[in-house]
């Protein structure tokens, strides 16, 4: 196994060497063909990659406990699914399949109907899959085995460190952390990844574009489906890893501007903003600039991003070390910062980008404004994560921000994006003013309206809030609204076919209704929530709003080989009448001096009523219990449906210019005499 | 005409430019916290009262007092170094933490915690916390986070070279 391993890999690292070298050589001698030794080599790479990441896996079930990776996440408790995929929980295995999801994407670039590398652009693709892959084999190998000297003594080593020393097989692993085992966890990494690695190509494509001076309609064309595959995997991952902390890391939260959450949500909010004015640039011929600086500096943040996941520099109490590669990672990203930086300025003046404006209210505008909230956004993540290293560098002194500061930061700019969205679709696409949008918007604002009255006459007294839904409520309407006057202008028997040619619209108001859920789900948590916690004895009970709580017992079972569990039994009343019985549990796993909280909520549309277990005592008894009351919580995971499928909608458009073109033109007669031409 | 959509320009994107600055400036002010060890806090203590601080120690077991009835929490934590390399020539986080807790010699200060007990706050496990000092040189904490050294980190053998 460990033979078949290792030389699948090595292979898959020489084959991409091998590529890169030949796609060098074309450069020097100015073939402007792609060579087809390098897409050969660059499948060969992939297959050999594939096979050695299911060598892994494969030695990962069947528990071959002679390799340290092994040893460190699988133990004979856990069940097969999980030891399949402790392949991404742990930072040696991770690596190793982020690599590989890095070539995937390479290869299907290189297999699908269109051409979407030159010489330059797999160069590019190539060199950032050879330095991963390479990380990952020399700096962190995920088939490194155990080796015991001749002293008795263990270490770790691909190959025989000194005479004598043998392979030595343990009986045992330690076992996949136990945090890590939520299907949130199985799915979110691999969503990430993909999401991150989907990006290494309309960046290839960008820097190739720059690198020959051509214009960037093909950049556009060719890599619209890609971005949005990127931001649909992006989104849908960073909503799973929220679910995973709301419903595991036992403090009921969802969010908490932690450095690794801060870094994955940058390229997804510079993604936006490009996906938004690429629009423009296929409208109106504008922005080409900006969003050749926005595809450079998406994937530039998702290196950021990787970086500040696993170098262990920033933030220095979510690391205890350094880890061996953040070294070469810093100086890779540093090398496409300075190399893309480099070609933006050389080429500059040479890319076509005109300035052009209607009203200040146009839509053209709103796109603007949302897209400087956006870049706003970016840089206050950037300045929150950089400020820390820069202030140690520079006055000695160690600093950290408080997630106060993003809170502070970047609330009033989410609420003004949230304010645009809202108001977005009424607004025409050319010079509008806000006299057309008066007429439109009366039966939104209506229905808005009477959504704060009854918000207000439940009971809900904070401006922010009361804020927040009048707003989410308004943008809800207004697409509704709209959908359904699309749906009047074209008949309802034809709405299906029509809705399928349009799904560029559709999908894209579908993101902003997931949005707009989320935001609701942010003013739940964020005003509307409250939470007691408390020491209970059997027969106690304790008070939240309309809620009562009552301890009836805990108990401690052996269920599992692994860990103790340990679960109380609740009863939850809502006005003195029983409505769910909750067991909040804890997992401990002595082994490990590590204990899982395992929530129970009871859940409905309106929120949930959430239990955690915190401290006690089988024999007195006692339970320590927080009860929490979250409100509209579960509209942030609605949300996120709603936007990985408006997203997934969207990105299954076809992406060539010339097709959708006359879609467009088709569709835009037919609503022109509504005056609902749209995207 | 077209000079005056220019200015006009300049000046709109001049307010937020300004907003923006005032956003993040403001907010780093008031948001930054200092980080600490225990001998750093206990040198510049009288500057520091009030100030938002993040501070890593490790717990002394005998000194920890608990009521589960006000969740009223007390213990005591010791110098530990903060920096990456010095903890690696000592030997790895989980050796330094096992010999803070048990020499006298180093600085120790009281903190205080109003929440329920966690499991994982024990003799030699390494506490981050957030908090500000009080009058009484006492650390007020509002943040708790606890991380044990791992029973089979020590056990897991060494990287060869």
């Amino acid at each position: 196994m460990f033979y078949v391993g290792f030389l699948t890999s090595s292979l898959a690292l020489a084959a991409s060497v091998a590529a890169l070298v030949v796609v060098i050589i074309s450069l020097i001698r100015k073939q402007t063909q792609l060579p087809g030794a390098a897409v050969l080599l660059v499948k060969v790479g992939f297959f050999a990659h594939s096979a050695a990441v299911l060598i892994l896996m494969v030695m990962q079930v069947l528990q071959d406990y002679s390799n340290v990776y092994v040893v460190s996440v699988i133990n004979p408790a856990m069940p097969w699914i999980l030891k399949l995929t402790a392949l991404w929980g742990g930072q040696t295995g991770s690596l190793f399949f982020w690599s590989w999801i890095v070539s995937l994407c390479v290869f299907m670039a290189l297999t699908g109907k269109k051409h979407l590398f030159d010489n330059w652009s797999l160069l590019v693709v190539t060199l950032n899959q050879i330095l991963f892959l390479a990380l990952s084999l020399i700096a962190d190998n995920p088939f490194t085995r155990v080796w015991a000297l001749q002293d008795g003594s263990l270490v770790t080593s691909l190959f025989a460190p000194q005479a004598g020393a043998v392979v030595e097989r343990l009986n045992n692993g330690m076992g996949l952390n136990p945090l890590l085992r939520h299907p949130g966890m199985i799915i979110h990494p691999p969503l990430l990844y993909i999401g991150y690695a989907l990006y290494l190509v309309p960046f290839a494509v960008g820097i190739s574009t720059l690198v020959r001076g051509s214009q960037t309609e093909h950049l556009l064309d060719q890599t619209r489906t890609w971005l949005l595959a990127a931001w649909v995997f992006l989104g849908a991952g960073i909503v799973l890893g929220s679910w995973w902390s709301y419903d595991v890391l036992g403090w009921g939260g969802y969010w908490a501007w932690d450095p690794v959450e801060t870094a994955s949500l940058m390229p997804w909010l510079a993604s936006t903003a490009l996906l938004h004015s690429l629009l423009l640039e296929r409208r109106k011929n504008i922005f080409q600039r900006f969003n050749l600086l926005l595809v450079l500096s998406s994937y530039l943040l998702v290196v950021f991003s990787i970086f500040v996941t696993r170098s262990g520099l920033v933030n220095s109490v979510h690391a205890f070390g350094e880890s061996s590669i953040s070294v070469p990672l810093l100086v890779f990203m540093l090398f496409l910062l300075l190399g893309s930086l480099g070609l933006l300025i050389w080429r500059w003046k040479s890319i076509n980008s005109e300035w052009k404006f209607g009203s200040a209210f146009s839509r053209d505008a709103l796109f603007l404004y949302t897209n400087i909230i956006l870049m706003a956004l970016v840089l206050i993540c950037l300045w929150g994560l950089i400020f820390p290293l820069l202030n140690g560098a520079l006055t000695g002194v160690e600093m950290t921000l408080h997630r106060g500061f993003y809170d502070r930061s970047t609330t009033p700019l989410f609420a003004l994006l949230v304010i645009l969205m809202a108001v977005c679709p009424i607004v025409g696409w050319n010079a509008a003013q806000i006299k057309q949008i008066g007429k439109k918007i009366w039966i939104p604002l209506t229905i808005a309206t009477l959504g704060l009255m009854a918000v207000f006459l439940a009971g809900v007294r904070q401006a922010w809030a009361l804020g927040g839904v009048f707003i989410v409520v308004l943008g809800f309407a207004t697409l509704i609204y709209l959908t359904i006057r699309d749906g009047k202008a074209v008949g309802l028997r034809k709405f299906a076919s029509f809705f399928w040619k349009q799904r560029a619209r559709y999908g894209a108001w579908l993101v902003h209704a997931g949005i707009l859920l989320i935001a609701l789900g942010v003013i739940g948590m964020g005003n509307l929530a409250a939470s007691i916690e408390g020491t209970m004895v059997p027969g106690e009970k304790m008070p939240l709003r309309d809620y009562e709580i009552e301890f009836v017992s805990v108990r401690e079972s052996f269920e599992n080989p692994e860990y103790l569990t340990v679960s109380a039994e609740t009863v939850l009343y809502k006005d003195g009448k029983e409505i769910a019985r909750l067991n909040p549990a804890q997992h401990i796993y002595p082994d490990r001096q590590q204990y899982v909280t395992i929530p129970d909520a009871h859940a409905t549309l309106k929120g949930d009523v959430y239990t955690l277990l915190a401290g006690y005592d089988v024999d007195v008894p006692y339970i320590t219990l927080r009860l929490s009351d979250n409100p509209l919580v579960n509209f942030l995971w609605i949300g996120g449906i709603f936007l990985s499928a408006g997203g997934t909608l969207a990105a299954t458009l076809p992406g060539t210019r010339s097709n959708r073109e006359e879609e467009t033109s088709a569709t835009e007669k037919s609503l022109e005499s509504t005056g609902a031409a749209d995207l | 005409m077209k000079n005056t959509k220019n200015i006009r320009l300049i000046i709109g994107v001049g307010i937020i430019v300004a907003a923006l600055l005032y956003l993040v400036i403001s907010s780093t002010l008031s948001q930054s916290q200092y980080f600490m060890t225990v001998e750093e806090l206990k040198n510049g203590q009288s500057e520091l009262v009030g100030k938002n601080i993040r501070m890593s120690g490790v717990v002394l077991g005998d000194t920890i007092v608990y009521n589960p009835q006000t969740l009223e929490l007390s213990f005591s934590v010791a110098q530990i170094p903060g920096d990456h390399k010095v903890i690696k020539e000592m030997g790895g986080m989980s050796a330094v933490l096992a010999q803070a807790a048990h020499d006298p010699s180093l600085p120790t200060i009281s903190v205080h915690y109003k929440g329920p007990r966690p499991d994982l706050l024990k003799d030699e496990a390494q506490a981050i916390m957030t908090g500000a000092l009080d009058e009484a040189g006492v650390f007020q904490v509002s943040e708790l986070l606890l991380k044990c050294p791992s029973k089979y980190e020590s056990e897991l053998p060494e990287q060869s070279k």
